[in-house]
């Protein structure tokens, strides 16, 4: 990939942005009400990645960029960055004259702070983003110059407002990281201030003044309102009391609904760097399914379609590989993987076994486990309940377990107490940030949730997973990843079971929400409303 | 020694006997929260996405989790007794702020509640007594009957799709209404406003418990001998109604509401799920799935204490509805 070119087209993309933003006609003022659900754990967007945090902070905290929804490089506190022919040496050029919301000024001090000492240091997803950066250079105020050991081409993609927070170093230095003021009362760059969280209420941001894009935002007040119950949410938002309900806070069945009605938009975008996939974990070094045989068989049975229609409301895709198809776009995604029939092959799975040795014992049965499923929401005990059916032709039964959040969470990731796991996870903007972590022999990190719980470990695929994570070559990049998807497909420790499309349902009220690629993650700056 | 000395001793001597229950109560808590799988931090570590066993046991250390249990027994007791409720660590605040934030918003559920529940109740069931097997008892019982069958979340519901979606009457949810922030007198009415459908629903339970206990605690004291004494010495039939039989009658439903105050602040969950009303219920219910002992035991305390104090205040009416109890 070349990212100089890259980069040329950022800059010309934000002109375009900035331009188009001069030419229409938005009105300005205005209280946006939206659902955030759950009330976020707090709003420190540098310490955690809860989803909730990312529907509230990225308003106040900018990233060194944002991207658009066709995932081109928009400036946001960087006006441009210029990566040297090795790859190596990343040159940010930030925007001069921007000031914290306490009159601040900010400085590549700031961007050296918070990379080197806060994101590489305590963010979940930031030891991974911005591993190969070994030190910055601030020669002035508005440069900042990253060192890389190893080019390190997903970097890149990782430097939004949600991803990668730009945080105020004046505020932070030489405290406790985990345990200040800022964790609940966020200081940022970003077009919102935090003015006050009433727990159990609300939150609410008012405009920044000073905010560094002329004219913007066009809100004077954002309030993310706490609705705990799903029918009371969509009530609201159906009395025009709330505008704005994303990552599925209105459910599918509700959804598809209100997608009827006149006041109401249903969209699937502002999900494709984030890429949710619903999967299935197997722990592979127990019975049955330390046997890829079985692994394939549940794979091949999995009517996939079915459930998207059925359970979803046709919101989702097929899974084909282990790499979502959202990433054809860079070219890593690899099609006509086996093992993936989006339909269900009851056949074919009871071959596979049939030729593993696994046969019916004296009442029929080849194998009997306990399935676990994620808790988090009635579809996905539906998602269950259809597997343990479509599993019984195959003389496999199933007894379901759905648990509390932090006893699911230990039991699998803690205790591995599990033998199949159904669960989603975000694939991200490329595969280094969401994929690495199911399969690299590294990723088996116990106690640590969302990581590599199957134990699966291969030296082969560690090899090419540090191969493809520094292959600065598109093709050469494309290739490993082509083989890495193909030797998971048969040997199948997490198989996917589809890409899922997460609802965002709006009053259409609400204008030019959907801005950013990062969608309810996004900044909102542009955001107005049509009384 | 006068009633008032009396009553003052009596007040002192049922609040000393009342500690070592409450101090029974939180440690009884403590051990039967221990019992639930995974702790505050595998919440924390599972929403953040991944996190390293380093920081988890770093988080453990900073918590106090990492200590014995005994330990952190003691730790809690010790803070309790200096009237400090201890630190929530998921939501980064002292437990008292956080209770003292919610409890304002329970206790107006709750007296509305309850004095919607017991003045209808009380009104309902006189009527029912006072028109024994007319068309009117037989449609209060009907009443009751459905209201005291239904779920409280699926009332809650249709009196939104009724009064909020159709009718526009009254908002949907929350407390106030955050796309005006009111201030002043109309913030009272705007609350008030917001009140009407969640007190309506958590009371509709409630009330048909109270009809039927006043219907039936009028019948009973309708036929005591008191009630044939008055009649004979000529009292009028409306006098006998609502002086003698109306004060008598009332214990039975006192008990029950006093018992009922304690109940109500688990029991409005539903309710405040429903409408999203920033209570005490939520806050349990979320620290329960959270894992945050410091503030379930907190919450747990308050209940408690509430539960003490509202049983010491029916016992003083007691005394004061029927004189022949007597206090001490």
């Amino acid at each position: 990939m070349n990212f100089r070119l890259m980069a040329v087209a950022a800059l010309s993309a934000g002109a375009l942005a900035l331009g188009a933003v001069q030419a229409s006609a938005q009105k300005a003022g205005g209280t946006f009400v939206k659902i955030v659900q759950p009330e976020p754990p707090s709003l420190a967007s540098y310490l955690s990645t809860s989803g909730p945090i990312g529907l509230v902070a990225p308003k106040i905290y900018d990233g060194l960029f944002d991207y658009d929804n066709d995932l081109n490089m928009v400036p946001a506190l960087a006006e441009s960055v210029d990566v040297s022919a090795d790859g190596k040496t990343v040159t940010f050029k930030l925007r001069e004259g921007v000031t914290w919301h306490d009159g601040e000024p900010f400085t590549s001090e700031d961007v050296q702070f918070t990379v080197m000492e806060v994101l590489k240091v305590v963010h979940p997803r930031g030891p991974n983003s911005f591993r190969e950066v070994t030190s910055i250079d601030t020669p002035d105020d508005n440069t900042a110059v990253f060192n890389l050991e190893n080019p390190a081409p997903y970097m890149l993609r990782a430097l939004s407002g949600y991803e990668s927070p730009i945080v105020p170093k004046h505020l932070l230095e030489g405290k406790d990281l985990r345990d200040n003021d800022l964790i609940n009362n966020p200081v940022g760059t970003g077009a919102f201030k935090f003015v006050e969280w009433r727990k159990g209420q609300y939150i609410r941001l008012d405009k920044n003044e000073n905010y560094w894009k002329p004219g913007l935002p066009y809100l004077d007040r954002i309030v993310g309102r706490f609705i705990p119950d799903a029918s009371t949410r969509t009530a609201a938002m159906e009395n025009g009391e709330v505008l704005y309900g994303a990552y599925g806070a209105i459910p599918n069945i509700d959804a598809v609904r209100l997608r009827e009605m006149d006041d109401f938009g249903v969209t699937t975008d502002g999900y494709s760097m984030i890429n949710p996939m619903a999967l299935m974990e197997f722990n592979t070094t127990k019975p049955p399914f330390d046997n890829p045989a079985m692994r394939q068989a549940i794979s091949l049975v999995m009517d996939r379609e079915f459930l998207i229609e059925n359970i979803w409301f046709g919101y989702g895709k097929p899974a084909t590989a282990a790499l979502s198809s959202n990433f054809a776009a860079t070219g890593l995604y690899a099609e006509g993987m086996p093992n993936y029939p989006a339909s269900g092959n009851t056949e074919a799975a009871i071959e596979v076994l049939d030729k593993a040795g696994i046969m019916p014992d004296g009442d029929g049965v080849r194998a009997s486990f306990t399935l676990d499923l994620i808790p988090y929401g009635e579809d996905w005990r539906r998602a269950g309940e259809y597997m343990k059916q479509a599993l019984l032709p195959l003389g496999i039964e199933v007894d379901l377990r759905y648990e509390d959040v932090p006893t699911w969470i230990k039991r699998v990731y803690g205790d591995y107490d599990f033998q199949m796991n159904v669960n989603y996870f975000y694939q991200l903007s490329d595969p280094v940030l969401g994929v690495h972590r199911h399969y690299g022999t590294d990723q088996i990190r116990q106690g640590t949730a969302f990581v590599n719980s199957t134990r699966y470990s291969n030296p082969k695929i560690d090899e090419l997973l540090s191969a493809g994570a520094v292959e600065p070559d598109a093709d050469t990049r494309a290739g490993i990843y082509e083989e890495i998807q193909s030797i998971l497909a048969d040997e199948l420790p997490v198989a996917n079971i589809f890409e899922m499309e997460f609802l965002t349902v709006y009053n259409e009220k609400l204008k030019d929400h959907a801005t950013s690629a990062l969608g309810a993650y996004g900044p909102f700056d542009q955001a107005w409303i049509d009384e | 020694m006068s009633i008032a000395a009396r009553r003052a001793r009596y007040v002192v001597k049922r609040l000393l006997q009342a500690i070592p229950i409450v101090l029974a109560i939180v440690i009884l808590n403590f051990f039967l929260l221990q019992l639930a799988e995974g702790d505050a931090v595998d919440v924390l570590a599972g929403e953040a996405g991944s996190a390293t066993p380093e920081y988890m046991a770093e988080l453990r250390a900073k918590f106090g989790l990492d200590q014995p249990l005994p330990v952190q027994l003691a730790v809690y007791l010790k803070n309790v007794v200096m009237f400090d409720l201890g630190y929530s660590f998921r939501h980064e605040m002292p437990v008292s702020e956080l209770i003292f934030d919610r409890v304002l918003a329970t206790l107006l559920l709750m007296v509305s509640t309850i004095l919607f529940a017991v003045g209808f109740g009380i009104v309902l069931g006189l009527i029912a007594a006072m028109g024994l097997n007319t068309w009117r008892d037989t449609a209060i019982s009907i009443l009751s009957l459905i209201t005291y069958a239904t779920p409280l979340f699926w009332v809650g519901l249709m009196l939104i799709v009724v009064f909020s979606l159709n009718l526009g009457w009254f908002p949907t949810s929350g407390m106030e209404n955050f796309a005006m922030f009111y201030e002043g007198w109309d913030r009272v009415f705007d609350i008030a406003h917001h009140l009407v459908l969640p007190t309506i629903t958590l009371s509709l339970f409630y009330l048909a418990l109270y009809t039927r206990l006043m219907r039936a605690s009028m019948l009973e004291q309708a036929g005591q001998d008191y009630v044939t004494t008055a009649r004979a010495k000529g009292v009028t039939e409306r006098r006998i109604m609502f002086v003698h039989v109306l004060r008598n009658a009332l214990l039975p439903v006192v008990t029950m509401a006093g018992v009922q105050v304690g109940a109500l602040i688990g029991g409005s969950v539903i309710v405040e799920s429903v409408f999203a009303w920033p209570g005490l219920g939520m806050l349990a219910f979320e620290a329960l799935f959270a894992r945050d002992l410091n503030l379930l035991l907190g919450i747990f305390l308050l209940s408690a204490l509430l539960v003490v104090a509202v049983n010491l205040v029916v016992d003083i009416v007691y005394s004061s509805l029927d004189p022949r109890i007597e206090v001490g």
